[in-house]
């Protein structure tokens, strides 16, 4: 599953590809600020252009059950030096999240359709970052669970985990919050 | 050298345009080559084992050849390439194989 800032069309994936303004829980952050006060936010994908996220926010992120989101198109957009830049510091992010246990996603975030990547691409973007295979596994399914999240309506999750029996002697996260 | 003592190989096979058309041999070479420089520098793609083995120019597809472990950073540095001299290029990967005649 992949996140695009425009409307795609059939034939560009639209099934695969996830329109930003379809995603209530996405928030761009400018400055650290902007940041701060979107990590405060419940399942929320953070997406820093600059990736200068304080880990103290990435903690909150953490434990309000959120996400940081790496995007493909901010390396495109970047050529030499800078791009280099931006790689290191996105491995700096990616250390941080896992010195805090936050969640990170992999996304394009393609602005046009010769933005968009495969998930082939995708999964090399993330294995030069420094991720290992369960990392990315699990950075899918974070995805699918917060890109789900957004699209359903809020009582649709209530119900959905109200439905898991207890025989199964797990139940997720969110169901044990909707229990208190 | 024996065959183990080798570098490990993989092929990738890619398709490569240029404004929306395949390139032609020459220019096609040209991008790979100043975009794989300029991605890994002169000693990173002496160590990637890099090569261009074949590319099609009808059909815009290619094979190029690298080091086993540093697929995925091929992979990466292909996905980079958005434009070249000031046109849309992309360089898709569409498969990777141990051999050319898997791909």
């Amino acid at each position: 599953m992949d996140i695009v800032r425009f409307e795609p069309s059939s034939n560009e994936g639209a099934g695969r590809a996830l329109p930003v303004s379809s995603l209530s829980n996405f928030f761009d952050a400018g400055n650290a600020l902007a940041a701060k006060q979107a990590c405060r936010k419940k399942n929320a994908l953070l997406h820093a252009s600059s990736y200068d996220v304080e880990e103290g926010d990435l903690l909150e992120l953490a434990r309000a059950g959120g996400a940081l989101v790496f995007s493909l198109s901010d390396i495109l957009l970047e050529y030499g030096f800078r791009r280099a830049i931006l790689i290191s510091k996105m491995r700096l992010a990616l250390g941080a999240c896992r010195k805090r246990g936050t969640c990170f996603v992999f996304a394009t975030l393609a602005k046009d359709a010769s933005q968009v990547r495969s998930p082939r691409e995708l999964s090399a973007f993330a294995a030069v970052l420094g991720t290992t295979d369960v990392e990315r596994k699990e950075a899918e399914k974070n995805m699918a669970r917060l890109a789900g999240w957004a699209a359903k309506p809020k009582g649709h999750l209530q119900s959905a985990h109200a439905k898991v029996p207890s025989a199964l002697g797990t139940s997720p996260p969110s169901a044990k919050k909707v229990k208190k | 050298m024996k065959p183990t003592e080798r570098f490990k190989r993989r092929y990738i096979s890619f398709s490569l345009s240029l404004s929306g058309k395949p390139p032609t041999y020459q220019e096609a070479k040209e991008m790979v080559h100043s975009h794989f420089l300029s991605f890994f520098g002169e000693s990173g793609v002496s160590s990637l084992a890099f090569k261009l083995v074949k590319y099609d120019v009808p059909s815009g597809r290619g094979i190029l050849r690298c080091e086993r472990s540093r697929a995925d950073e091929a992979i990466f540095c292909m996905a980079c390439l958005s434009s070249w001299k000031g046109a849309v290029a992309r360089l898709e990967p569409l498969s990777t194989s141990g051999t050319i005649k898997r791909l």
